[in-house]
């Protein structure tokens, strides 16, 4: 009876293991952190835009420049509040139907009902002109609106693709692959699409895997599991290196780590401690000791591939204790027998929030902990969801955070810094509490400037203010590792994390 | 059971400190595009304004239907997600089971046999090495030897057999590590009973005897024992599919946990009950049929 | 008076003992004479080797790991002392009523049992370890939620037929109070399986803690856990193999040395 058990379970386990192995030798096996819950291009489009499955109007080059995606050209009215795109001729969705006005504006006007980084209440209509032309009417005159239509949440969907209440139930797009197999939050598989209007692909299947721990990730590539794996943590970077599995390729992307600060907090509304604060932090040791890579020390908010926003001619960030103590000691915080600075009997205890998805940060989190504690602050390090930075900022909790700062979700950073730094409101990844009515003023003026030297000094000119006043305190520019087996050819890093560039990669034939 | 566990679970999940939408928000949408107006986006969806009690009778009332909701993260209903987990939770389960028996039975006759003897030592200390250590370390070592060193497995992932080696494979040396020795006891009481030494003193020789009267009495004590270990299987099963990136009902549940995904917790844990209860029926079935003499009390 | 009634050890129970008490005095005598802080960071010190002033050397921080793993073992042994003495003064407590009342008690306990058993115990301690993140009063009140149940379980079973029994029965009738009748004729019944329970509940409060350590829900960085140090290291165990497989033994000895303490194997 036992046998006859055991028996019966095997025919069982065949029955359900019984599928074949892929034949791995034209499918590529890529992972990331990235889980796929969705469909729905809001929730997770920065997955499907990445793979290559979904296209937005507007596409963006190495250097952040915009180029012509799934409408070969735009122009504006004036007053920047008429916006009219001419869509690219003969295109089809992967279900064959034509790409014409008349998707676009019924893709738009769902996603524009649906959340997404630019405020909710800027776009009035979305109207057809002809079949291969789309006029967006905007609320207010808005300056970078091209820019924000390179967002993955405005990809141009199939009518198809939608039921009635305008849920996804079937992703089709106009990318290079389309999806085949969709297990969330675990796998995405996509096959080649031979009808594509540009270059076709030349791998004919790439299949995602969620690898949600940076250690197993880098150990699935490593042992030539996987063969390209995406957001490395530092200690697999070493790990890697010596490897003869895997390439690493660091990438430096539109990223910031930085910590957000509440400047409406007592203790750190004073300029001077935020500056202390800053100049405690020994930006070397954690870029070379903890991210394990060299010159990434942030002395300002945009890093050096964000054109005339980063300031070439800034002096790099160095540690300076002892201008920080005297900072301090300026500011009245001062110390006593414990160590830790007091000002009229409070001590200088400060939160600091921060999130396990990005290994990192915890780990610099905990280095800035004993950084600080050199200078007598007492900080505590809070292990949080994500989400914990814009709910305490809503609620005025808050009092640091760390966090890294995506400025690649709308392009040109004038969409954000329109967005965050115009008021002492700020921004949920953004200053809080911050005053400085010189730039919010100087600022809210910038979209009207049309002469392109007088823009840049403009903008030289207000980095400058902000990069002195500290609204939120930049620690490192984020470099972006990922590992790549031999056997692929022709990888490149998207810097602005909007394709993984599958399209163009080759294999070689195993050996 | 479905009752006290979904409340239990709901009350729990309520009194998480910090707003629900937001956690939901960062899960659906990422952490790069989490804000304030996401969260207002979700509260308004999933009527997470009414008050407390309201959503409770929602619930409760969805229940009694067989209705568990909808993951609050993905929308997908949760009973749907919830089978497509369960599938690999069981087939991991069902392989370690098996990884065990297959471990565990050799091991604990062997011993058995020769009690106190060097083979006996040499397993006992091997167990004991197993037992003192969590799943997930074991794991790991096991991911160090198999997949880094010797490159023959997946590290993680699944799709295709050879990923579930390793996971069946920790899971299944975990619990081999304490059925081996309560196979080792059992089959030292067998070997020195009376009816077992009659059977040799017949002239049975060795292999009759203990396929005729060995096997199903060691099983007997055992099988009964594997209920306990089911507990241990379930809490392995958490840990081991969090290390090797198993897409089970562990993984989901902690999952959960982090999303205070309501629905997708109540429902993992309704489920884990009811595997506990339906595995532990069945495991008196099968002990009645072992011994219809009713041993198990 | 209890510890007298305790049986003596086995031989494979004194090793365990000795590895306990040779952890403790470790863990201990680093607190006490070595105290160095196991949170400053060095990082121009980071993987140094062993040396004289770092008898362990130091991790990817420059963190002294002398200090940290004295630090890592002190918490666990104090939770794992706490959640012991909470789960089974609340467990043997609880038994004995349900026993001795029976009827409505027995059965409200009873239902309470089945609804912790029905949740698996790790299920339990992630939602608690959830509530309040890095919290180890969290983590101490979930794990022996967890915990007492064993006990519960066992006291009831053995002491219900010897509350029913003779001896109990004539001893109350001699109107010798409850009191007395536990110490004289329960407690020497359950001592020794209670004393293995604790024994393995050490070594699961420690397990478990490590565990949730390990899925990011337990203790929070900088402090030293040796789930947490497992963890950490980790991913340097091509860089330094030797610092992981320092939190990785202090682990390993701490429970096998509560399990061979532990003794026989109660199921």
């Amino acid at each position: 009876m036992f046998r006859n058990l055991c028996l019966i379970i095997f025919i069982a386990l065949a029955g359900l293991t019984g599928c074949s192995a892929p034949d791995s030798s034209d499918t590529l096996s890529i992972s990331g952190p990235f889980e796929p819950i969705s469909l729905d291009p809001a929730r997770s489009g920065y997955i499907f835009s990445r793979m290559q499955v979904i296209e937005t109007l507007v596409d963006i080059d190495n250097k952040g420049q915009l180029k012509p995606g799934l409408a070969t050209r735009w122009e504006h009215s004036k007053d920047n509040r008429v916006w009219t795109f001419y869509l690219r001729p003969n295109v089809v969705f992967h279900d064959q139907s034509a790409m014409n006005a008349d998707a676009v504006v019924n893709s738009l006007n769902i996603a524009f009902s649906k959340p997404a980084p630019y405020p909710q209440d800027l776009v009035e209509a979305v109207t057809a002109l002809n079949e291969s032309t789309v006029q967006i009417t905007l609320s207010r005159p808005y300056r970078p609106f091209a820019s924000l239509l390179t967002n993955y949440t405005t990809a141009i969907l199939s009518p198809a693709s939608y039921n009635e209440s305008q849920e996804i139930t079937k992703l089709s797009g106009t990318g290079p692959y389309q999806v085949e197999e969709f297990q969330p939050p675990h796998r995405v598989g996509v096959t080649k699409f031979q009808n594509y209007w540009g270059e076709p692909a030349h791998v004919s299947k790439v299949v995602y895997t969620t690898g949600h721990r940076a250690e197993t990730r880098a150990l699935m590539v490593a042992s030539g599991q996987t063969d390209i794996v995406y957001n490395l943590d530092a200690a697999s970077v070493d790990l890697l290196k010596v490897s003869k599995k895997a390439k690493v390729d660091s990438t430096l992307i539109p990223r910031t780590i930085l910590i957000k600060v509440n400047a409406s907090y007592p203790a750190l509304a004073d300029v001077k401690v935020r500056q202390a604060l800053s100049l405690a932090i020994d930006r070397q040791g954690i870029a070379t000791k903890i991210l394990r890579v060299e010159d990434i020390e942030a002395n300002q908010l945009f890093g050096p591939s964000m054109g005339v926003w980063h300031d070439a001619t800034l002096p790099p960030a160095e540690q300076d204790v002892k201008r920080a103590n005297a900072l301090l000691d300026e500011a009245g915080w001062l110390q006593d027998d414990s160590g830790i600075r007091h000002k009229n009997g409070s001590p200088l205890k400060l939160n600091m929030i921060t999130y396990a998805n990005r290994a990192e940060l915890i780990v610099i989190a905990t280095a800035l902990q004993n950084q600080w504690a050199q200078i007598g602050v007492d900080l505590r390090v809070h292990m949080e969801n994500a989400s914990a930075i814009p709910s305490g900022h809503a609620d005025g909790t808050l009092q640091l955070a760390l966090m890294a700062r995506n400025f690649a979700n709308i392009p040109d950073p004038l969409g954000i810094m329109l967005a965050d730094f115009t008021s002492t409101e700020g921004g949920d990844w953004g200053p809080m509490g911050w005053q400085n009515p010189s730039v919010f003023s100087a600022l809210s003026a910038l979209p009207l400037v049309q002469d392109k030297k007088a823009y840049a000094s403009q903008v030289q000119n207000i980095m400058h203010q902000i990069n002195a006043d500290l609204p939120v305190i930049p620690v490192v520019f984020y470099m972006q590792q990922s590992a790549v087996a031999p056997r692929v050819e022709n990888f490149s890093f998207d810097p602005y994390e909007r394709s993984f560039r599958l399209s163009d990669i080759t294999l070689k034939p195993a050996s | 059971m479905a009752w006290s566990v979904g409340t239990l679970t709901f009350v729990l999940v309520r009194t998480l400190p910090g707003d629900m939408a937001y956690k939901i928000a960062a899960s659906r949408y990422g952490d790069d595009a989490v804000s304030t107006a996401s969260a207002a986006a979700v509260r308004a969806e999933l009527g997470l304004d009414s008050p407390a009690w309201q959503q409770y009778f929602h619930w409760l009332s969805n229940l009694i239907t067989l209705d568990l909701g909808d993951s609050l993260v993905s929308g997908a209903p949760v009973v749907q997600e919830l089978q497509h987990q369960l599938g690999y939770t069981l087939l991991l389960a069902v392989c370690a089971m098996l990884v065990s028996v297959i471990i565990a039975f050799p091991l604990g006759i062997l011993s058995g046999a020769r009690p106190s003897s060097a083979v006996d030592n040499s397993i006992m200390v091997g167990s004991t090495f197993v037992r003192a250590q969590p799943v997930f370390s074991l794991g790991l070592l096991l991911i160090f030897l198999f997949a880094m060193e010797l490159n023959w497995l997946p590290v993680a992932g699944f799709g295709e057999p050879r990923h579930l080696i390793l996971p069946a494979l920790t899971l299944g040396l975990s619990l081999a590590a304490i059925s081996n020795r309560i196979i080792r006891s059992s089959t030292i009481n067998v070997l020195h009973s009376a009816y077992y030494q009659f059977a040799r003193i017949k002239g049975m020789s060795r292999f009759s005897t203990f396929c005729r009267h060995g096997i199903r009495n060691i099983l007997l004590p055992v099988i009964a024992f594997m209920g306990i270990q089911l507990i241990g299987l379930i809490e392995g099963v958490i840990m081991v599919e969090s290390v090797f990136a198993w897409p089970g009902i562990g993984h989901g549940l902690s999952h959960a946990v982090f999303a205070r995904d309501i629905p997708m917790l109540q429902g993992a844990a309704l489920v884990f009950g009811l595997m506990f209860v339906a595995l532990n029926t069945l495991i008196d079935v099968c002990c009645a049929r072992l011994d219809p003499r009713g041993v198990r009390q | 008076m209890i510890i007298k009634r305790m049986p003596t050890l086995q031989p494979a129970q004194q090793l365990g003992l000795a590895l306990v008490l040779m952890l403790l005095i470790f863990a201990l005598g680093e607190g006490a004479f070595y105290a160095a802080d196991p949170n400053t960071q060095q990082l121009a010190k980071a993987f140094s080797p062993p040396s004289t002033a770092m008898p362990l050397g130091a991790d990817q921080f420059g963190r002294d790991m002398f200090a940290r793993l004295g630090a890592a073992l002190r918490l666990s042994f104090l939770l794992s002392a706490l959640c012991v003495a909470t789960s089974a003064i609340t467990g043997v407590a609880a038994g004995i009523c349900a026993a001795w009342a029976g009827g409505v008690v027995e059965k409200v306990l009873n239902f309470v049992v089945n609804t912790i058993l029905a949740l698996p115990g790790l299920v339990l301690v992630l939602l608690f370890a959830a509530i309040v993140p890095g919290s180890f009063i969290m983590l101490y009140l979930a794990i022996s939620l967890t915990l007492w149940v064993e006990y519960f379980r066992l006291v009831r079973a053995t002491a219900k037929p010897l509350i029913n029994g003779p001896q109990l029965q004539s001893s109350m009738l001699l109107s010798f109070g409850r009191w007395y009748c536990f110490r004289r004729h329960i407690w020497p019944a359950i001592a020794p399986d209670v004393c293995t329970l604790a024994a393995f509940g050490a070594a699961t409060s420690i397990i478990t803690m490590a565990s949730v350590g390990f899925v990011y829900v337990g203790l929070q960085p900088p402090t030293a856990e040796l789930g947490l140090m497992i963890v950490e290291l980790f991913s340097y165990y091509s860089d330094a193999p030797w610092l992981l497989a320092q939190p990785l033994i202090a682990l390993f000895l701490m429970v096998l040395g509560f399990h061979l303490l532990a003794g026989k194997k109660t199921l």
